[in-house]
């Protein structure tokens, strides 16, 4: 009886919650049903948010780059399930011996939606377009790059204008990188979304509403933005690969911001997959005759790092008894719910340069006390009230980052350091860590890959020597030294062994602590086949099929 | 003046008081709504002596335990525990203690700002009363819950922040009432012989005029605990209010929220936990009007 009462209030109260999100969106009569079953059909994608810009060259986050990894492609691609590399627009290319141009060739018969032709133009445009200096030669035509209106933010942090000298179109399916200096991850680069080739024809009608109106070569061609509800995509008809998709008549990408609110929306069929669930509904998702779950172990990071702009983190006692004080072992059991594995790198197993032989911190709250005596800290006394910044949001390595936060201090508590949590907005959070302001000590944070390269995780989120945009300013000689080496080699087995004595390197000095590879995991229905999640979580609608 | 002694039973000469709380008695809603807030009050001050456990202390292990009555319920957690395994029971009991801060607080600022703001536009009315007036019509011109995310976007989140901005929110219906009593007040024949007697304009405010506007205040003052717990609960649902770990109310129907399905318990003894409260104070507070204000009652 009182379970029943209890159950009342708890729908009438998610009732008004769910009404509470869904005002903005009016009964739709024509919103397609997701229990068609005809071959081609409409595919609809939920998801936690919507996209920011649609022009790959600046957006930074996700849910941008999953509309762009339909409609447009690079020169090199990646295949289904990994980050190996494929030929994409380019059939094929060469490195000279001195690793320091690139030759691509391009595929022939590839159109624009647009109907532009896919030329070596348009490469030099697309990428030209994000250099400082631009150093450009065109074949057929003189195009006139306009100018940038913000800064293509992954070509900045990623330092491409130091490695990237000039850009040459040698013929109409030809084209030249010449680069400044030896990059060894460049290639990979080179499959990344911020390197897509867009129709050049479309960007110069209206360079300021591309990012709006994009146009690529992808399996997709864009429909329409309804902003903070659905962006619609239909299939490309003439797209050059015929071995295997796009089989979808349509996708629609409805973004549904409370997670709980958009796993009812899987279960009662509007949409067909689910991003993101709550890892508490995972279980029923495996109950239901008409879900099915499909995973994917990630290439990602959760770390929890430290303020090393304070003189208080820069004592390395005082970081090793976090690491050892944090029972991270309970935070994937139960907030994870399982869904991931401790992490003792940065880099995740999977990755080449992981170093097996690292050996990991035990939860031991002793050892964290001895530490903190070591730093100075008996008992904690004289220590102030930490802070500790959790993420407000899901992410792919940390579904519920508060909570992550709460158990984090609680275990804390057991060893009398006190804190407390803070935390903003996304936006705010993002923007106010990258201050490294008095006001944060510990702050979490997370890393999906983007190219598969070690490279990738380590100096991106770590080397602090390279530049003050990277997020965790710990600045170490030796690390920075490791770095620099491991961007100049080009033989893959010296690498490896480089990023490993790296690795030792980090964890000696426990820059950041490495709290989680998580598994991504998500629900959707039985009749969706041939989705596969992309360790770099890009989202690929090709070859996927309704039954 | 009546004095207040038992041996003189003529009603005429019984302090008004006496009467208002004879009626406050005879109303048994009034009287379940004094209940209700005498257990609130208590049981937030008694906090750490009631509550079972440490209500930020995690048990990851132990989470999402049922109460203590369905079949896999425990004895140490009489309501289960939440998502961290934290005793629901313990947050709910520290929970009062932060709606009962709340409510103090935010409806403490409410009622000073907002009586002096009131009383001075009562009191000295023309362009002074028409600026502050006009300024508390803006203020409410904004659906109130809407203004307090304003405030606090601007502030930042936190407990501190969400009572200033319930409490800005609550300045104009105290000031609108105050300011409507004083200006009846006003016209009475007292406040016409303290002029006359040289009495500063501060002191005819404070000390004659304020404490015959009371009642109204009182009621409007207990019917503001009610509401103030409400929207700390809603900002803290929002994610404004109270951070965690803090055992907020609103806070812990949202940290639940994800687990309805699963764990109904999360949400449900926080949510009439609110109930409860709001409903204890809303009942005295109608109590309290029928009591005080004769004029309302048939």
């Amino acid at each position: 009886m009182i379970r029943k009462i209890g159950l009342l209030l708890c729908g009438f109260i998610l009732i008004l919650a769910a009404t509470a999100c869904e005002v903005k969106e009016p009964e739709k009569a024509e919103e397609p049903k997701a229990t068609e079953t005809k071959e081609g059909g409409t595919l609809v994608f939920g998801r936690g948010g919507d996209s920011v810009g649609l022009d790959p060259a600046y957006e930074t986050d996700g849910n941008s780059f999953m509309i762009c990894d339909n409609i447009y492609e690079a020169l090199v691609a990646y295949q289904d399930e990994s980050t190996a590399l494929e030929p994409g627009l380019a059939e094929s290319w060469e490195i000279s011996p001195d690793g320091k141009t690139y030759t691509f060739h391009l595929r022939k018969g590839v159109m624009f939606h647009d109907g532009t032709p896919f030329n070596a133009d348009a490469v030099v445009f697309s990428i030209g377009r994000m250099m400082k200096d631009r150093k450009l030669k065109f074949y057929s035509q003189d195009l006139q790059v306009p100018p940038q209106e913000r800064p293509p933010e992954y070509w900045v942090s990623m330092e491409m204008d130091d490695t990237v000298d000039s850009i040459e179109a040698v013929d109409d399916y030809t084209v030249v990188f010449k680069l400044k200096r030896v990059e060894a991850p460049f290639l990979a680069n080179m499959g990344m979304d911020f390197a897509d080739i867009i129709s050049p024809t479309a960007f110069m009608n209206n360079p300021k509403e591309f990012l709006r109106n994009p146009v690529g070569t992808g399996p997709f061609k864009f429909v329409e933005w309804i902003k903070d509800d659905k962006i619609v995509l239909e299939k490309n008809e003439n797209y050059w690969d015929k071995s295997g998709g796009p089989y979808l008549d349509k996708v629609v990408f409805r973004a549904i911001p409370e997670n709980s609110v958009r796993f009812l929306e899987l279960k009662a069929g509007n949409i067909h997959i689910c991003q993101f669930p709550n890892p508490a509904d995972i279980p029923l998702a495996k109950q239901d005759p008409n879900l099915k779950l499909v995973s994917q172990p990630g290439m990602n990071i959760g770390y929890l790092s430290f303020n090393h702009t304070k003189p208080l983190w820069q004592n390395v006692h005082m970081r090793r008894a976090i690491a050892y004080a944090i029972n991270r072992q309970a935070i994937v059991d139960n907030i994870y719910q399982g869904m991931g594995q401790v992490a003792k790198n940065p880099i995740p197993p999977t990755m080449w340069g992981y170093n097996d032989k690292i050996e990991d911190f035990p939860y031991d709250p002793e050892k964290a006390k001895s530490e903190l005596a070591e730093a100075g800290y008996p008992e904690a006394k004289d220590l102030p009230e930490l802070t500790l910044w959790s993420m407000p949001v899901p992410r792919p390595y940390n579904p519920e980052g508060l909570k992550v936060g709460v158990a984090m201090i609680s275990d804390l508590a057991k060893v009398g350091i006190r804190a407390r949590i803070v935390s903003y907005d996304w936006g705010t959070y993002l923007k106010r860590q990258r201050e490294q302001p008095e006001d944060m000590d510990m702050f979490q944070l997370g890393w999906t890959g983007d190219n598969g390269d070690p490279d990738n995780f380590l100096a991106v989120l770590f080397d602090g020597l390279a530049s003050p945009a990277i997020r965790t300013q710990w600045k170490n000689e030796e690390y920075h030294r490791l770095m620099t080496l491991g961007k100049q080699t080009i033989d893959q087995e010296k690498r490896a062994e480089i990023y490993q004595q790296a690795l030792q390197v980090f964890h000696d000095e426990v820059p950041a602590i490495c709290v989680a590879h998580s598994t991504v995991i998500w629900p959707m229905r039985n009749n969706v086949m041939n989705f596969k999640l992309h360790p770099t979580a890009s989202v690929r609608m090709k070859n996927v099929r309704l039954e | 003046m009546t004095s207040l002694s038992p041996s003189k039973k003529s009603p005429e000469d019984r302090h008004p008081f006496v009467d208002q709380l004879e009626r406050l008695w005879r109303n048994k809603t009034a009287v379940a709504g004094m209940i209700v807030i005498a257990i609130f009050i208590f049981t937030a001050l008694l906090a750490p002596l009631l509550s079972p456990h440490d209500p930020v202390d995690t048990a990851l292990y132990d989470q999402l335990k049922p109460p203590i009555w369905s079949a896999e319920g425990r004895s140490e957690n009489l309501l289960g525990t939440d998502d961290l395994g934290r005793d629901i029971l313990s947050r709910l009991i520290y929970g009062a203690r932060v709606s009962l801060l709340v409510a103090v607080v935010t409806v403490g600022i409410g009622v000073l700002v907002g009586s002096l703001l009131g009383a001075i536009s009562g009191y000295y009315k023309g362009f002074l009363d028409n600026i502050i007036m006009r300024f508390m019509d803006i203020l409410l011109a904004f659906p109130h819950i809407l203004l307090a995310i304003v405030i606090m976007a601007y502030m930042g989140p936190g407990l501190r922040n969400a009572m200033i901005a319930i409490g800005i929110i609550y300045i104009p219906r105290f000031a609108r009432i105050v300011r409507a009593s004083v200006l009846e007040e006003y016209e009475k024949d007292y406040v016409a012989a303290a002029k006359a007697i040289g009495a500063k304009d501060w002191r005819i405010i404070f000390v004659a005029i304020l404490p015959n506007c009371l009642a109204p205040l009182i009621v409007q003052t207990t019917l503001g605990f009610a509401s103030a717990i409400l929207d700390a609960a809603a900002l803290g649902f929002l994610g404004l209010g109270a951070q965690p770990p803090t055992p907020e109310w609103g806070a812990m129907i949202a940290m639940g929220r994800s687990h309805i399905l699963r764990a109904w318990w999360v949400m449900t003894f926080p949510g009439i936990a609110i109930l409860l409260a709001v409903l204890g104070f809303n009942l005295f507070g109608d109590g309290l009007r029928d009591a005080l204000d004769p004029r309302l009652t048939d």
